[in-house]
């Protein structure tokens, strides 16, 4: 079939004249060899030589501290200024598991009770998927059924072959997109069902978990209480790391910032349920007061909430959390261990 | 942006009761009257309160809504908001967003005798469903109600001119209080709410009973009326939880996948049963 193509040394023209021309946010290679999703200004700045960034672009979305409103309080009464600052941009790289991230908080946000903020980011961003391949060892996103080279909620999604990409366009302002590239590309004849099914495979071998999150879940289904959770709990610190990693969590506080009492600004920032304090009421009752609660909490939340509320799992087997726990939870040992309780 | 459903709206503080040592009830009123117009809260629900520069905190609403063009929040000075708006005065500006949840189920209980159980703080959110049902406007659609409440001593009893003014004076409406411990002042009953209810033992027949108090009393209160011959489904109960957000996206009021700033805060028992004891 005829395809898009885009070959390497297009690639870079592609890329200078869509700087040019919108806000362009990309993986780049930040200090301390972390990879995190940042406004590129030239075409270095974007890192396209990646497996899957360190902190996930949901912080595009979802910035882990943002202002909702600013206050100002006189003696004829209390002034609130909203800022409406808000840019489209494009996003270039994003990898197959972080967009099904997106879908998996778009209930969330724009359910019951719409989030303008969130809304206006996911309305207003147009997202350039590069397809996988590679996977990490700490990858897991086929458990989820996720399709890591044919990314679901991409615009447009760049696909490597021979001497350059297949675009593909999915959505119709990446069809709009695409065509602003046009003379940039070619036509090819290939068969694309047959390149992605070999690039599948090839990943495939790569990953190294295998787990059936369904298992797991009927198990959830049925028991609230298990010994398993006194266990796997004890070792947890609660540093909630896992939480600020994940693209799919969505827990946030509300807080005033106002160094000076009059004026300040109603700000909401990323909170944590692996936090003490997290469910803690003023009054000093806690509903989730020791780890077993909250790491419980976590996991159940992932593979068995989210999914009975809004009918799509919490958890796109990134494997952030693995990467970055200091104590080793595994996510795919937990999936693995539940679904061998009888 | 100004239609984010995390921007409060601006109220005034119009009055301040001291109910007891350490809890004061405030009467608020929107300044645009077209926000107060459309704010149209249903008893039982809460809704979020607005200190600038302290933060929120979520407070039920205890006002019923047949009070036109006010609301009232009873609040106990236990936090950093509550404190902080311990300190307002009558005038003080304000903001409050919601009302949020669901509320009680007022059109299935009429034609039922209503036994509201309260201890504490736990009569503010009750006390929205109690005035609905007693308005002259409603009262025929609900048979005898009757009020148990209880608190640790005579001066932690909330509503104390509702108690032994109001409610007490209307027809075929009954007022039980109850002290945790004798006090010379006292000449009413003496002891937990839950010992009082079975002593009262009153029958299940055509009744719902609504229930709301500290955890501790609530769990008993539970039990004693399961034992009374209660089906799940006559006993409600309004649910208090850590809530940021209050429109179901903050995350930490959830219990299994519900969110009880959205599915509840009221609950009936067998809605309970089916989740997760984590409250």
């Amino acid at each position: 079939m005829p395809v898009k193509f885009l070959t390497a040394d297009k690639l870079q023209i592609f890329i200078d004249r869509l700087l040019a021309s919108s806000t362009v946010f990309s993986p780049s290679n930040q200090p301390g060899n972390v990879i995190r999703y940042t406004q590129a200004n030239k075409p270095e700045d974007i890192c396209i030589d990646y497996v899957n960034s360190d902190i996930s672009p949901k912080e595009l979305f979802f910035p882990q501290t943002e202002e909702l409103f600013s206050f100002d309080q006189t003696d004829e009464g209390i002034d609130l200024r909203v800022q409406t600052g808000y840019k489209p941009k494009v996003i270039f790289g994003m990898r197959a598991c972080d967009v099904k991230a997106l879908l998996t908080l778009d209930p969330v946000f724009n359910s019951q009770w719409p989030d303008p903020h969130y809304a206006k980011n996911r309305n207003e961003t147009i997202i350039i998927c590069l397809a996988c391949d590679k996977a990490l060892s700490t990858c897991f996103c086929n458990t989820f059924g996720i399709d890591p080279v044919a990314p679901e909620g991409a615009d447009l999604v760049l696909i490597s072959y021979g001497s350059g990409y297949i675009i593909e366009e999915c959505s119709y302002t990446g069809r709009e997109l695409r065509e602003l590239y046009q003379d940039l590309l070619t036509q090819e004849y290939v068969h694309l069902e047959k390149i992605k099914e070999e690039k599948r495979k090839q990943l495939s071998e790569q990953f190294v978990h295998h787990v059936s999150p369904s298992k797991a879940k009927e198990t959830m289904d049925n028991n609230f209480e298990l010994p398993y959770w006194d266990e796997i709990s004890r070792k947890c610190l609660g540093c909630g790391i896992c939480t600020y990693v994940c693209p799919t969590c969505h827990c946030f506080d509300i807080f005033d910032y106002a160094p000076e009492e009059t004026t300040g600004s109603r700000c909401r920032c990323w909170d944590s349920c692996m936090y003490g304090d997290f469910t803690k009421m003023a009054g000093g009752h806690n509903p989730r007061p020791t780890k077993k609660e909250r790491v419980r909490n976590r996991f159940m939340h992932k593979i068995k909430y989210h999914l009975d509320r809004y009918g799509i799992e919490g958890c796109v087997g990134c494997g952030r959390c693995i990467v970055k726990c200091p104590v080793n939870m595994d996510i795919t040992s937990i999936i693995t261990d539940l679904g061998e309780v009888k | 942006m100004a239609d984010s459903p995390l921007i409060p709206f601006i109220a005034t503080i119009t009055d301040i009761v001291d109910e007891t040592s350490d809890v004061k009830t405030f009467q608020m009123v929107f300044d645009d009257p077209a926000v107060m117009e459309a704010f149209n809260n249903k008893p039982g629900q809460v809704a979020q309160l607005s200190v600038f520069g302290t933060g929120e905190a979520t407070i039920s609403i205890t006002s019923s809504p047949t009070r036109n063009g006010i609301l009232e929040f009873s609040v106990k000075n236990v936090g950093q908001l509550t404190t902080a708006l311990h300190q307002l005065e009558i005038g003080s500006k304000v903001g409050i967003r919601g009302p949020y949840g669901n509320h009680f189920p007022y059109h299935s209980m009429q034609g039922k005798d209503l036994l509201f159980i309260g201890g504490g703080i736990g009569l503010a959110p009750l006390r929205s469903l109690i005035d609905f049902v007693l308005d002259a406007s409603n009262r025929d659609q609900y048979g005898k109600v009757t009020i148990l409440y209880g608190a640790r001593s005579m001066d932690d009893l909330c509503f104390k001119r509702d108690l032994f003014e109001r409610w007490c004076r209307l027809p075929d409406t009954e007022v039980l209080t109850t002290i945790d411990r004798p006090e010379d002042a006292w000449t009413g009953h003496v002891g937990f709410v839950p010992a009082y209810l079975e002593e009262i033992n009153p029958t299940p027949e055509n009744k719902i009973a609504i229930t709301c108090g500290p955890p501790i009393m609530i769990k008993f209160v539970l039990q004693a009326l399961e034992k009374m011959g209660y089906t799940d489904e006559q006993v409600i109960t309004t649910l208090e939880l850590k809530m940021k957000c209050g429109i179901g996206k903050c995350g930490r009021c959830n219990i299994g996948d519900k969110f009880v700033c959205v599915d509840g805060p009221v609950f009936s028992l067998d809605q309970i049963k089916a989740m997760p004891p984590e409250y």
